[in-house]
């Protein structure tokens, strides 16, 4: 385990995780543990997210002011802390969700060459 | 509480409640309870580092941690003392030799001149006379404001003794030039300060305190100067000074010296001029020189060989120090270099013996940028320290330096700390601290946690890369203090050299005195030679001592040429003779002063007043005039007396003296006798008396000799020759001791640095050497097994220094006497003094190596 690579990670996730979070918060105000379940769920396992990286990106989204916090009681009735999109999350989320699509699109397209020239 | 306080408030706890609800996940999945939250905490990741990036998202994260860094940095210093100390000094050695003298450069290259727009003044490098002054104001477009300056002295009867006063004699135009506002009163006018126009000086404030009492009503009063009474119409601030001279009071030159004012062939007056706006050097200095035809036909007489040069004032003022200050900038520059290797060495091992720590903290989540960060503030809270210390040292060298300043770096009485001395050295310490920290920081947090953790202890990859490097700075370090060692050997070689050169008199037991007779009491010539001869008998009447007179003694600064003309050599164009020195002599000048006659007879009281007119050479004129005739018998007279030249006959030969500077040519001279003086300007001589013992009671004896001839006549400037001699040395001499030291102090680090990193290397080599004694080695193989690798390092530094040596070296070509840069002599025995100094230095740690005893090493390992 060098620095190094947990340098690199870091910066793979971030905003990317961002993005999750508040792809995940647009179904309603959620709380911390069930966000992580939530993005685990919903990319079929793929995205092994380390939990712990959820808080410093969720107190950076709320120091954006993209999403807000209240206090509530969560499923079996404990103290909990609700998030929830901000209208200005809302708006970023369309940017941020077309950022993404760009991206990928263009991965792709540098990608794909690449696979078609090794198959033959 | 603010947004982020409240934020943070419940972090903890939210962290607690995830790892809770994971866990009974984990559990209803049908986990058991212990595995369930192993199982959550793996999946949560690193609670600590979460919590501290979630606390750096609210935080000013790099203020809060360089804190955090200065405080853990503060604490680790005070831990290892003896570190911190020699580091810290290291640097403070360093740092102060370079405050010290970016301070004076500071002072005297950098700081603006304290006159109106200093930039736009320039110098004519000749002088000049007033009626030319007022042409070149009237007809030269280039300039707006010019004027002129000459001090006489002048004595000053309004105190309880004689006194001798630098009197400027200026146009009205140079006080306006120099934009100084008077303290008290006014300035003179340009309406007033015309032939026979009213007697008014303005004094300095220098003036005003000690002999007006300071005044406030001063202006109105009346005071004596040279047999004349002058109106004081102004109190100058004390911050003013002119540019080159040195005066106590300003009085017009018509009033002061009617007839050189009149004169255009008396070029008295040194002259300032100010460039008009857009007008640049080139385009006066062309102008100047079309005046210059202009004059040379008007007046071929006088201006046939006008050639006037301007140059800037500040290039004027210090174009003679600032090469040896650059070259003393260079040094200490150098000076620092060493120290920072020192410093960088021991950080180095410091960083190898603190990498356990590091690694941990690394396998604790630190990031590597963050761990550099912690070493580079640990080396910069070092190098600011070592800063703070070495502005201790600097004000200590400063006020060092102004005792032994040259009267070239006179400006250095402005030299003080600023604000841009302190910043320089605030630039300098942190720069220091984070440019060598840089390399052991990156060595530190190389480490490889895992290989780290497992090597324990004893490390070999850094360790080893550490050492290499510690070799090449050392190297270096003994590369450059050989720079510095050949530089001020020839500095010493050069100074020895002028110091042994012979003046051409013997300086020993000379005291001098200067006298000047006032215009008002003393006009005619027969009175001054009365008064010359007089004063003579009644001197040398005093038991122990022999004096003489002559109009300028060697060294003293003052020099008279006259235009001469052979008798029956072709006659040469008007103005365009060849100018020699003149002095004129009383008394038996060469044998008090021994200079030695070469050829024909000394002066004798018979050779007076209406007897054949005299004159005695130097060896220096027979070689230039008469290379291939005897000159005794010879007759010769100056040029441009009305009728026919009065001729001399040459009686004598003397050895040449030195007269401007130990490291000057001689000029030819002529000697010619007081007695037979026809130039009623000169009134002025200086005693030069020998005598048993330079006592202050032979002072007194002489002065009461004088005053017993004529009470009002002022004594000035008495120094023993020797002193003169010393003066004249004093900027080769402050260059020589500054380089020397600087020399000395890289010597005394590069030898530490040596020291350290051999001693380094023993401790790290005890396990080898103990097994190399168990397998039979002897003590003398040992000790030859450390210096051998010491002689390495010293043998490529002193290679390298060479090197480095051959090419700095002709920078200082200017500063140097008769010794060439690559002075062979000087490079050999800079490389064995610095050797025997390196191998000195490795000796104490191969002794130490000899006494490694094998049982103890190879238990303890």
């Amino acid at each position: 385990m060098s620095t190094k690579a947990q340098k690199d990670r870091i910066e793979l996730l971030q905003g990317t995780l961002d993005l999750l979070i508040l792809r995940t918060l647009l179904l309603g105000p959620t709380h911390g543990h069930a966000i992580a379940k939530a993005i685990e769920f919903n990319s079929d396992d793929v995205l092994q997210v380390e939990q712990g990286s959820l808080y410093p990106a969720l107190h950076r989204l709320i120091k954006k002011r993209w999403i807000s916090v209240e206090e509530g009681t969560s499923e079996n009735n404990r103290r909990a802390k609700f998030y929830q999109l901000t209208a200005q999350g809302r708006r970023q989320l369309v940017v941020e969700t077309s950022k993404w699509d760009k991206l990928a699109g263009a991965i792709a397209r540098i990608l794909r060459p690449a696979e078609q020239k090794s198959k033959p | 509480m603010n947004r982020r306080q409240r934020m943070l408030h419940d972090l903890d706890q939210d962290i607690r409640d995830h790892i809770e609800v994971e866990t009974q996940d984990n559990i209803a999945r049908g986990m058991s309870p212990e595995e369930a939250r192993y199982a959550a905490l793996r999946k949560f990741g690193n609670v600590t580092r979460v919590k501290e990036e979630t606390r750096e998202v609210w935080s000013l994260v790099w203020l809060e941690q360089l804190l955090q860094d200065i405080r853990l940095g503060l604490r680790m210093l005070r831990k290892s003392p003896g570190f911190t100390a020699v580091a810290i000094l290291t640097l403070a050695l360093g740092i102060g030799a370079n405050t010290a003298i970016f301070s004076v450069i500071n002072g005297v290259l950098l700081s603006p001149l304290p006159y109106k727009d200093p930039q736009q003044l320039v110098v004519i490098q000749e002088h000049d006379s007033l009626p030319n002054v007022l042409e070149i104001q009237k007809q030269v477009r280039a300039f707006s404001q010019g004027g002129g300056i000459n001090v006489q002295r002048m004595d000053y009867t309004g105190g309880t003794e004689p006194v001798q006063l630098r009197v400027g004699l200026i146009d009205a135009a140079f006080l306006e030039l120099l934009g100084v506002q008077p303290m008290l009163g006014r300035i003179i006018s340009p309406a007033e300060d015309v032939q026979g126009g009213p007697r008014l000086a303005m004094v300095t404030h220098h003036f005003w305190q000690n002999f007006l009492g300071s005044d406030p009503r001063a202006i109105g009063n009346t005071i004596h100067l040279g047999g004349n009474s002058y109106t004081v119409i102004g109190v100058m601030p004390a911050s003013f000074a002119p540019p080159m001279e040195h005066a106590d009071v300003f009085v017009s030159l018509w009033a002061g010296d009617p007839g050189t004012a009149a004169d255009r062939s008396v070029h008295s007056l040194h002259t300032y001029w100010r460039l008009k706006e857009g007008v640049t050097l080139a385009q006066a200095q062309s102008e100047m020189a079309a005046f210059d035809r202009r004059l040379a036909e008007q007046y071929p007489a006088e201006e046939r060989e006008r050639r006037t040069k301007l140059v800037p004032l500040h290039e004027w003022l210090v174009g003679d120090v600032r090469p040896a200050l650059l070259v003393l900038f260079g040094a200490v520059g150098l000076v620092l270099l060493i120290a920072c290797a020192n410093f960088a060495s021991l950080l180095m091992v410091r960083a190898v013996a603190g990498r356990q720590e590091l690694v941990i903290r690394a396998a604790l989540g630190a990031g590597r940028g963050r761990l550099i960060r912690k070493t580079l503030t640990e080396s910069t809270l070092l190098s600011v320290l070592g800063g703070a210390a070495g502005l201790l040292f600097a004000k200590w060298g400063t006020s060092m330096l102004l005792a032994l300043r040259p009267e070239q770096l006179e400006r250095l009485s402005g030299i003080n700390m600023d604000t841009r001395v302190l910043l320089f050295v605030l630039v300098l310490s942190v720069l220091t601290g984070i440019v060598f920290g840089m390399v052991p920081a990156c060595i530190a947090a190389r480490a490889d946690v895992a290989e780290a953790l497992k090597e324990s202890g004893r490390s070999t990859t850094a360790s080893s890369m550490g050492h290499k490097i510690r070799k090449i700075l050392v190297t270096s370090e003994l590369a450059v203090a050989l720079v510095l060692l050949v530089g001020a050997g020839l500095l010493i070689k050069g100074f020895s050299r002028l110091r042994s050169m012979n003046p051409g008199f013997n300086s020993a037991n000379v005291m001098t005195m200067y006298l000047q007779l006032p215009t008002t009491r003393y006009r005619e010539i027969p009175k001054q030679t009365q008064f010359r001869r007089e004063v003579l008998a009644r001197v040398n009447s005093l038991p122990g001592l022999e004096a003489a007179m002559v109009t300028d003694i060697p060294l003293g600064g003052n020099y008279v040429g006259h235009r001469l003309v052979i008798d029956g050599r072709p006659p040469v164009a008007v103005g365009g003779e060849p100018i020699v020195q003149t002095l004129t002599v009383m008394g038996n000048y060469f044998r008090v002063m021994q200079i030695p006659l070469r050829a024909g007879r000394d002066f004798t009281p018979m050779d007076r007043e209406g007897q054949p007119r005299v004159a005695v050479l130097n060896e220096e004129m027979v070689r230039e005039f008469f290379p291939h005739e005897n000159p005794i018998g010879k007759r010769i007279g100056w040029a441009g007396d009305a009728g026919p030249p009065q001729w001399m006959t040459v009686i004598g030969v003397v050895a040449d003296v030195k007269h401007s500077g130990l490291n000057q040519p001689t000029d030819p001279a002529v000697y010619t006798p007081f007695a037979q003086n026809d130039e009623r300007w000169k009134r002025f001589m200086t005693l030069v008396i020998r005598a048993g013992d330079l006592s202050p009671g032979l002072v007194e004896d002489v002065k009461k000799q004088i005053w017993s001839v004529d009470s009002q006549i002022p004594v000035s400037d008495v120094h023993p020759m020797d002193e003169l001699i010393a003066v004249s040395l004093a900027q080769q001499r402050f260059n020589m001791l500054l380089l020397g030291l600087f020399a000395a102090l890289a010597l005394i680090l590069a030898a530490v640095g040596i020291y350290g990193a051999m001693s380094y290397s023993v401790n790290q080599r005890r396990h080898e050497i103990g097994i190399r004694t168990a397998l039979g080695a002897q003590g003398w193989d040992v000790l030859r097994l450390v210096l051998k690798d010491g002689a390495k390092i010293a043998l490529f530094g002193i290679i390298f220094g060479i090197a480095g040596a051959l090419a700095l070296t002709r920078l200082m070509a200017s500063l140097l006497f008769e010794v060439k840069p690559t002075d062979p002599a000087t490079f050999a025995a800079v490389a064995i003094l610095l050797a025997l100094v390196a191998l000195a230095a490795c000796y104490i740690p191969a002794r130490r190596a000899m006494r490694v005893d094998p049982m103890v090493t190879l238990r303890y390992e």
